[in-house]
């Protein structure tokens, strides 16, 4: 495959997973804090096309369950056969927060459930938490890798343009924020905020701690980048006409570094995300009853779950396919800007 | 011996600068640890009051930090709000555990890494080659969570491996041998862990670092003698190579650092890490400002280190 | 195309445009890691004179301090001591505030037009840049202008949106004297600007350059190390050695009767431009 062709692969299937995320609310078959008391630790619901008769049937269906206190877990119950609707009516949802509607491109008939990942301690489909809980986690990535790159790039701009005691100051500064390994940084900058926040604020203040916490990095490339840039020759003669400063970083310096800029993105995006999913583990994140990757993931912190419920660890494993489709996407964008003159 | 000075003049600045840093930044978080207290009828106001005027935690930003500084000169790192005891010795014991951990991890690491990086290196873009490369760029790919809670659920799964803890509680005593066997038992699966998660990068660092030393002229023209290949590889290359391996071992300490805080909390070893997140959970905040400063003083430290082999192995930097 | 002279009817013609007195520059250079300093001399009390509407050459080998000169004339650079007049007013003693306006009347024209154009900007937008900078008309009167330019030094107005990639060296050198000259200067610096051209492209060059001169009274001043193209186009040449201006005179005198020792040898080494000379003027 040729770069572009890998570039576009990867973006198309990243806006595909972004698409599923962003409008969980439609995608996920139930909401992400509807309880089942009564299915609490179900296995994943098997999808049948041929009954117990032996009959084949075009539209797959599944089959109820009841709690069986032999293997104090859960048998089929196969007098009870919900078949699976599609475009069928499920729990609301806002969509775009404006207009209610129930639309699911696939569910069961109450009192039937389809749990295609299962169910946890509290009875919850794990698929719809795992889509609700994309919405934190990827989004807290891009914001917090915005503004990381954000404050690097004018701080790398500044210090590279102007040197002297500014460009100093500036990185030493940054200095002090590589010198802590970053994840006792993250905890450290996490320790001074309050430990419960409600709803969004809790992601506005997430973000805000990783974007201020790994700016440095960033700061320091686009600062090599401005420093080689303020010396060609386009830049001089831009003064020759007696450009101001402003003039020439806008027009001639910093247009050199969107290169940078790009793939520090595609890199800074999912390590932000495993920041907010290690944050979020720990309880030090979203708490309950916001779904995020990492507090899907905190239950496996229990030995039980991690011992007989296999279909808890569910979420660790699509969580590679996430971070395969950014890291190909910073590859492909590397090669593509690399083989690009200039 | 001046550049070495210069060095240490650096990093000691740097540590008073993050000391003041993460001092701030714990100050900066609405209400304190006695805050909890507050909600129990059975404790009265002044009682609260009294307590935390006893710790100091009703003085200004500044006064506070000059005196956990003049105590940190008397070594006294101050005192934890939760066990009401002094920071030192909780931090000793924890630091030791994290100690051991990170240096085993090393170990494992470099000893898994060094082979494979070489051998890469020699049979470039050969089978062998390949393979690492996609082994190494999968394993990356892997988030290091996610690593350590696969290799948690094989630990449960298979029993292989105690989850948890330094030491099985009931087998004390049974003789110095077996308290040995018994900790390394426990100590395995962490120091494997953070040894998986560092493995792809230090494996991908040596390959370009041999790569490197393998194209130079100057080895070009040792072949051309005819010396042997294995005598070129081992008294010609590697040297050669050392230089960025020797940076590469003091940088490798800061995201061990990392990784081993989390393996640590995942896996159970009662080192720094898990220290950390309780504290800060709980506010303890002479304790979370100790931590801190212990793992950028780890790192400086390393860094330092780098800089001090560095220093002595190449006599180019000498020169200068 | 308006006449130039009309546009400074109070400056006398005959007067030196451009007057420079014992100029010269230093740069200091600090160790990396040591505390040395280490000072190199770039000028060296340099002193010459250009006329109005002529073509003053400065030759000398490499290393010689053209370039620095070059810079220090086009405000690119501050020189260390001495003093730059132009058309009367003293360049060196004024502040960058004050400076604004000559930026307008002092161009430069750099060695390698790659370079000095941006690769990401189109024809148009480069020659729009310096009339954008000092803040002339409206986005749509400077479009107009740039175009303009474009025909005046030979390049269709329609290739505006081609980036500088897209041209050849030659053409690309002419977008660099097309944007240089948007602003209407008096005085042009040519840095080795034909060195990196072929022959043909020279000859059309200097031939475009010759006619912009007489249309709009230019003044140039041509740096090179090539004396046949030297003999070509200068009125004046000036001969720099060792950082300094060793020799001052029209080109027929300093061709025929070189006085420096310098000079001497710069010339042994091609007999044959005295005859060239001659052709040109008759």
């Amino acid at each position: 495959m040729t770069h572009r062709h890998k570039l576009w692969a990867a973006f198309v299937l990243l806006a595909c997973l972004h698409a599923l995320v962003f409008f969980a609310g439609f995608f996920a078959p139930y909401d992400f804090a509807t309880q089942n008391r009564d299915l609490t630790f179900a296995p994943p619901t098997r999808i049948h096309f041929v009954d117990a008769q032996g009959r084949f049937h075009a539209r797959p269906f599944v089959y109820g369950l009841r709690n069986d206190p032999a293997s104090a877990g859960y048998s089929v119950d196969q007098t009870r056969v919900y078949p699976i609707r599609f475009f069928s009516r499920g729990s609301t949802y806002r969509f775009g927060r404006v207009f209610p509607s129930g639309l699911h491109p696939f569910g069961v008939d109450d009192p039937g459930r389809l749990f295609l990942m299962g169910s946890d301690a509290f009875g919850r489909d794990q698929f719809s938490r795992f889509l609700y809980g994309g919405r934190i986690s990827l989004m807290a990535g891009w914001i917090a890798a915005a503004l990381s790159l954000l404050i690097g790039m004018i701080v790398g701009t500044l210090a590279g343009f102007y040197g002297g005691w500014i460009d100093h100051i500036l990185m030493r500064g940054g200095e002090l924020f590589l010198a802590l390994p970053w994840l006792y940084l993250l905890f450290a900058v996490r320790a001074a905020l309050p430990l419960h926040i409600a709803e969004w604020q809790v992601f506005l203040l997430l973000v805000a701690v990783m974007g201020l916490v790994g700016w440095a990095r960033p700061a320091r490339l686009i600062r090599g980048v401005v420093l080689s840039a303020k010396e060609r020759n386009f830049v001089l003669a831009a003064r020759g006409f007696g450009a101001s400063d402003m003039h020439v970083i806008c027009r001639h310096v910093l247009p050199q570094t969107w290169g940078v800029v790009l793939t520090q993105m595609t890199l800074l995006i999912p390590q932000y995300v495993l920041a907010e999913v290690t944050l979020s583990f720990l309880g030090l994140g979203a708490s309950e009853p916001i779904p995020s990757w990492g507090t899907l993931l905190a239950a496996l912190q229990q030995y039980y779950v991690l011992s007989s419920f296999w279909w808890m660890f569910l979420p660790a494993i699509l969580l590679l396919p996430v971070f395969l489709l950014y890291y190909a996407a910073a590859d492909a964008l590397q090669e593509r800007l690399a083989s690009v003159p200039l | 011996m001046k550049y070495f000075a210069q060095r240490v003049i650096h990093a000691t600045a740097l540590l008073l600068a993050i000391s003041f840093f993460s001092f701030a930044l714990v100050e900066l978080a609405p209400g304190d640890y006695f805050d909890s207290m507050r909600l129990n009828p059975e404790i009265s106001q002044q009682a609260v009051a009294g307590m935390r005027s006893q710790y100091g935690l009703d003085q200004p930003l500044l006064i506070r930090y000059e005196r956990w500084l003049a105590a940190l000169l008397h070594g006294q790192l101050g005192v934890s709000l939760a066990s009401r005891g002094p920071v030192g010795p909780v931090l000793r014991l924890r630091a030791r555990n994290t100690l051991l951990l990170s240096g085993t991890a090393t170990l494992f690491a470099w000893l898994l890494a060094l082979p494979i990086g070489i051998w890469s290196a020699t049979k470039r873009n050969g089978w062998a080659d390949r393979f690492w490369g996609l082994a190494t760029s999968a394993l990356l790919t892997v988030p290091d969570l996610v690593v350590f809670l696969g290799l948690l659920l094989v630990a449960v799964r298979t029993g292989w491996f105690p989850t948890g803890g330094m030491r099985t509680e009931a087998t004390g005593g049974l003789g110095y041998w077996s308290d040995a066997k018994d900790f390394a038992r426990h100590l395995i699966l962490p120091a494997l862990a953070v040894a998986l998660v560092s493995v792809p990068i230090l494996i991908r660092h040596i390959r370009a670092a041999m790569i490197e030393a393998l194209e130079s002229p100057f080895l070009r023209a040792a072949r051309g003698h005819g010396i042997a290949n294995s005598r070129l590889l081992f008294r010609y290359a590697l040297p050669a190579a050392s230089n960025p391996l020797i940076s590469l071992l003091g940088f490798s300490v800061a995201t061990m650092l990392s990784a081993s805080a989390l393996a640590e909390i995942v896996l159970g070893w009662p080192g720094l890490g898990p220290l950390l997140v309780e504290s800060i959970l709980s506010k303890d905040v002479y304790l979370v400002v100790a931590i801190v400063m212990l793992s950028s003083v780890f790192l400086v430290a390393g860094n330092l280190l780098a800089d001090l082999l560095l220093f002595a192995s190449d006599p180019r930097i000498r020169m200068e | 195309m308006r006449h130039r002279s009309n546009q400074y009817p109070e400056l006398d013609c005959a007067a030196p445009l451009v007057r420079i007195e014992r100029l010269s520059k230093q740069y200091v250079q600090r160790g990396a890691l040591t505390r040395s300093k280490v000072t190199v001399q770039a000028l060296d009390q340099a002193t010459l004179t250009i006329r109005r509407g002529t073509t003053l050459a400065l030759v000398g080998e490499s290393g010689s301090g053209k370039s620095t000169l070059a810079r220090c004339l086009a405000l690119l650079e501050k020189p260390s001591a001495g003093a730059i007049w132009f058309a009367g007013d003293n360049l060196t003693e004024m502040n960058s505030k004050n400076l604004l306006p000559f930026h307008r009347r002092i161009q430069l024209i750099f060695q390698d037009p790659t370079s000095a154009l941006n690769p990401r900007l189109s024809a148009a937008e480069i020659v729009m840049e310096p009339l954008a900078i000092q803040g002339e008309g409206t986005k749509l009167w400077r479009r107009r202008r740039a175009l303009e330019m474009m025909e005046a030094v030979g390049l269709p107005a329609r290739w505006e949106h081609k980036r500088p990639l897209e041209f050849s060296g030659g053409q690309r050198q002419r977008i660099a004297i097309a944007r240089a000259l948007a602003l209407e200067p008096e005085l042009l610096i040519l840095d080795e600007a034909l060195s990196s051209l072929d022959l043909a492209n020279q000859e059309m060059l200097l031939q475009l350059l010759a006619d912009l001169q007489a249309a709009h009274t230019l003044t140039y001043l041509h740096i090179s190390h090539d004396l046949r193209l030297v003999a070509q186009c200068a009125d004046e040449v000036a001969v720099m050695n060792q950082r300094t201006i060793v020799e001052q005179q029209s080109a027929l005198e300093l061709f025929a009767r070189p006085r420096h020792r310098y000079t001497q040898e710069l010339l042994e080494a091609m007999p044959s431009l005295e005859s060239i000379c001659l052709e040109r003027s008759a």
